[in-house]
């Protein structure tokens, strides 16, 4: 891309200053020496929250260690590769019903009023009551997650999808129009671009909603995944692994969220260029 | 099409003047809208009767609230009227369409889109010949005087180089009409009266038929051919006035200033 002599409003964020490069890692690090300390003076006992070097050990076995060390030894790919498995299908399931539904609903006052009142209701059920029915329906296993999976990120998807549409500038409707643009590209290249912004949130928080289903989904029972995981160590008291489990979402899902913009900001100008 | 654009273009600005306009392209009949607002119905327009001959330069001048943006609107395809027709080379047209192109006074560009890539954005899928369209834009690029500005984004450009761009765009794809709502309106006033040179400049190389609106004394009087004077309650059209000056016109001539006041006379009573 061809530098640009005008500055424009994020130049600041452009500039790779050194300072700037340690701001996000801050607060974790600063979290983890607090958590050093806590554990090393015994002001938290270790039943409560284990040292820090003993859950690098433990993570360190679960991820690299070889099967058959140990109770939880070497399982890390085999669990990471089922979660994101599930997490992946229901988010896809989510986004193919939700982003189409929710433009329809953003443009057409018809679908709005055909769809707004049971999205509503159904988004107020929390996602714990329908456990009980998934498992009814899809028995114990990957369809039941994938089930609370979609459920759970369709909404935000929808939902901001919709806001997108509805807030386009008619004038670039309009200007559209005049130029003799159809339908089907005016969808494409006017209505999706402009709404982009709203589009690119929704899809965040989706796939942010959907490791949270996720882990609720696998304490039915499943033999394998990090929800699985944190609750076969819950059962077994190895809260050590319990810990372990949760940093490796945390790093899942930030790492997802980076893919999920990053990977949108490569294919769309309008998810690269926008503000 | 385009051996014909070229030779008009080698033609001087001032000259065209000397061209007589030739046959009617537009004409609009008995047109006349009510809105509805509030449960009270407000004529907007009434018996709005005029034709534009091919490659005129026409401004509908008048105060705001007199309708000239409303009508202009109709004449885009974005507002049905009440009752009427309009006549495009004797057909009907209702729906927009790239052969009625509108400059809209507020940013209307892409702003996810290139000075390029907007500039580009309704010629694609028209033209097959990928050289031929990579030509056309470069050449729409330079009339505007944007090509070092290219690769710019909308927000990263001027208020009237967004307007440069917009006029471009439409003018790329050859409308028998360019209809321009009030579209240097929001510019400081030297860079107004730089757009309106571009205008003419643009208008001297292309011939194309040009509706103007604009509620600016000086700016009609630059710009027009024809003056159609708009009354409000309802809006219609009261008053024709021809303005046979020979272009570039200086604002402190007498002949000016004589127009000038003779608008003025036509908004206050």
């Amino acid at each position: 891309m061809k530098k640009r002599a005008v500055q424009t409003d994020n130049s600041d964020f452009q500039i790779p200053h050194p300072a700037f490069q340690i701001l996000p890692w801050i607060i974790p690090l600063g979290f983890i020496l607090l958590w050093f300390v806590v554990s090393e003076t015994g002001m938290i006992p270790t039943y409560l929250m284990p040292h820090p070097a003993e859950i690098g050990k433990t993570g360190y076995n679960y991820i690299l260690g070889n099967p058959g060390e140990g109770a939880y030894a070497g399982r890390f790919l085999n669990d990471a590769g089922a979660s994101l498995m599930r997490v992946a299908t229901g988010f896809a399931l989510a986004v193919i019903l939700g982003l189409p539904l929710g433009i329809m609903s953003g443009r057409i006052s018809l679908v709005h009023r055909l769809m707004g009142t049971t999205i509503n209701a159904l988004r107020a059920v929390p996602g714990i009551s329908w456990l009980p029915l998934a498992m009814i329906w899809f028995g114990i296993g990957i369809k039941t997650t994938v089930f609370l999976v979609a459920l759970a990120a369709f909404f935000p998807i929808y939902l901001n999808a919709a806001a997108g549409a509805r807030q386009i500038n008619p004038l670039l409707l309009q200007a559209g129009a005049m130029m003799g643009v159809k339908r089907l590209r005016g969808t494409f290249a006017i209505l999706l671009p402009g709404a982009m912004p709203h589009i690119m949130t929704g899809l965040r928080l989706g796939l942010g909603i959907s490791w949270a289903y996720l882990v609720l989904g696998e304490l039915t029972g499943v033999p394998n995944g990090l929800g699985a995981l944190i609750m076969d160590a819950r059962m077994l008291g190895r809260i050590d692994i319990i810990v372990v489990g949760i940093i490796i979402i945390a790093v899942i899902g930030r790492l997802g969220d980076q893919l999920l913009t990053t990977s949108l900001r490569a294919c769309f100008k309008s998810a690269r260029r926008m503000p | 099409m385009k051996t014909k654009l070229t030779a008009i273009s080698r033609l001087k600005p001032e000259s065209r003047l000397k061209l007589e306009p030739r046959e009617t392209i537009l004409e609009i009949r008995n047109l006349r809208k009510v809105f509805n607002i509030n449960n009270a119905f407000v004529t907007v327009l009434d018996e709005v009767n005029f034709s534009v001959k091919s490659g005129e330069m026409i401004c509908i001048f008048g105060r705001s609230g007199c309708g000239k943006s409303t009508l202009l609107n109709i004449l885009g395809g974005f507002i049905t009227p009440s009752s009427g027709d309009i006549l495009l080379n004797g057909k009907g047209v209702s729906k927009p369409g790239p052969d009625r192109c509108v400059v809209f006074q507020e940013d209307t560009l892409f702003p996810w889109l290139t000075v390029k890539e907007n500039i580009a954005f309704g010629l694609k899928g028209r033209t097959t010949e990928k050289k031929a369209f990579g030509e056309e834009v470069e050449r729409f690029l330079s009339l505007v005087g944007l090509s070092e500005f290219r690769d710019y984004l909308p927000r990263e450009i001027s208020g009237g180089m967004k307007q440069r761009v917009a006029l471009a765009r439409v003018l790329i794809l050859k409308p028998k009409v360019l209809l321009m709502d009030e579209p240097f309106a929001s510019l400081d006033a030297q860079t107004r009266e730089e757009m309106q040179n571009l205008l003419l400049s643009l208008w001297g190389k292309l011939s194309h038929t040009v509706l103007f609106v604009t509620h600016d004394v000086n700016e009609a009087i630059t710009l027009a051919d024809r003056i159609l004077v708009m009354g409000k309650d309802p809006g219609r059209i009261r008053e024709e006035i021809c303005v046979d000056l020979p272009r570039p016109r200086s604002r402190d001539s007498s002949a000016f200033l004589r127009f000038s006041r003779k608008l003025h006379e036509a908004l206050r009573d």
